[in-house]
């Protein structure tokens, strides 16, 4: 087996396709201009090498109210990577080796 | 036999609609984005205005105020129909749980009789005030151009009806079920040597033509007002023991900040506009700091006769927030006076 590092392995989420999880998706593609979004019916696939950032204001400003980052738990329907912090702020997925 | 399962994605033929691609690109878009933007008519129009020949029916140039692109200005808020609908549901739900248990617990009745003397001279009247707001919201929204901003403006005017009717409630509770107050109200906002400048600028509002300084001016004499009887007067009611005050006043406070998200936004598109801006800038100015003449002395009056009453410094809290307003169209770019007159 060849080692990858963190940063060349793929860390993602998928998150349900609805009308409220768009500003989500957009919010996370802003966020994080490298990552590849893939629509899969009623989901959206978002992946990207190394670390996923998902910010509580890039979501506010997208959705137009108040979001916390607990909410995020109701857009989910799977992830793959570490969640290395989860706070009121942020939300951050990497590997942690 | 065996059957293996495979998900297909099929394209959509269109992510959206056509404006929308040109404007974002090929994806989908947001509800809010899909009932807004480049909704307004503007062209084949059949008949002119016969009470304006120089214009057509919808124009750019009812106001001087202007966009290049109308559609530059997008409601933070991203209210269309229905969020708006729920959001103001939850509102008026909230007030009613309020106002509810006032009514249970009989505080009104408590009331000390300062603050019982405030809501009725002061806080009443202001239900005709929300009346002649809801006239101008209409204005802009029926001449205003771009579906952005009508679309806010006719969402502020139902707000203003609603407000008028919170107010409404709160006197017909504070008169113990009868409407007498109400009247009681109206001759005070007709009579009262404290509510003359602010009847006068109402309705010298309701009859200026160009929507946008009518529009800036309304908000100015709102920024000036809401902060001296909802949030200043708030504070004085909670360490003067009128809980019931401070109870009503959250609910309008919280609506003032919810219309300040669309306000301060139309600004920042008005002063930011890559063509207009500049022109927009000198505009705002001047209209800000005429609107600012009478709606301080319409707001001072109001504050004395608070004062009188209950409470210690709203003149200073009227000054703070005029300072505030120039402060905010200055950080604009809108060349406003450096002293207050």
């Amino acid at each position: 087996m060849t080692a990858t590092t963190a940063a060349q392995r793929y860390v993602g989420v998928d998150i349900q396709e609805s009308e409220q999880n768009r500003a989500v998706v957009e919010a996370i593609e802003e966020t994080n201009p490298d990552c590849t979004v893939q629509h899969l019916p009623g989901l959206v696939r978002i992946k990207c090498l190394g670390r996923i950032v998902i910010t509580r204001d890039s979501v506010e400003e997208k959705l137009g109210r108040d979001w916390e980052t607990h909410e995020f738990q109701m857009a989910i329907v799977s992830y793959f990577g570490h969640i290395k912090d989860w706070d009121d702020d942020e939300i951050v997925i990497a590997w942690d080796h | 036999m065996q059957y293996e399962l495979r998900t297909q994605v099929i394209e959509p033929k269109r992510k959206t609609f056509d404006n929308l691609v040109a404007r974002y690109g090929d994806r989908p878009a947001s509800r809010y984005q899909e009932g807004s933007i480049d909704i307004q008519a503007t062209e084949n129009f059949h008949f002119r205005p016969l009470w304006a020949p120089d214009k057509e029916i919808y124009d750019e140039t009812f106001s001087v105020l202007r966009l290049t692109d109308p559609y530059s200005f997008l409601d933070p808020r991203q209210y269309y129909y229905a969020p708006y609908v729920t959001s103001r549901a939850a509102m008026f739900d909230a007030f009613s749980a309020t106002l509810d248990y006032l009514e249970e617990r009989g505080m009104f009745e408590r009331l000390p009789q300062a603050w019982s003397e405030l809501f009725q001279t002061v806080v009443l009247p202001l239900r005709h005030y929300e009346s002649a707001a809801q006239m101008v919201s209409c204005d802009t929204a029926r001449f205003g151009m771009g579906t952005t901003i009508t679309q806010c403006a006719a969402y502020a005017a139902f707000d203003r009806v609603g407000n008028a009717q919170l107010i409404s409630r709160v006197g017909i509770s504070l008169g113990g079920g009868s409407a007498d107050l109400l009247d009681v109200a109206k001759t005070s906002w007709l009579q009262d040597a404290s509510l003359q400048p602010l009847r006068r600028l109402a309705e010298e509002l309701l009859v200026e033509r160009d929507w946008g300084r009518s529009l800036v001016a309304l908000d100015v004499a709102d920024q000036l007002l809401y902060p001296l009887l909802f949030t200043h007067l708030d504070e004085v009611a909670l360490n003067g023991g009128a809980g019931s005050y401070s109870l009503i006043a959250q609910h309008l406070s919280k609506w003032f900040k919810d219309q300040r998200r669309w306000l301060d936004a139309l600004y920042r598109a008005w002063t930011s506009d890559p063509e207009l801006g500049e022109t927009n800038k000198v505009l705002l100015a001047e209209i800000v700091e005429k609107a600012l003449a009478s709606a301080q002395t319409a707001a001072s009056a109001v504050a004395v006769r608070a004062d009188q009453l209950v409470g210690t410094g709203s003149l200073t809290a009227v000054d703070e927030s005029a300072a505030t307003i120039r402060e905010f169209f200055r950080a604009l770019g809108a060349p406003m006076k450096e002293k207050q007159s």
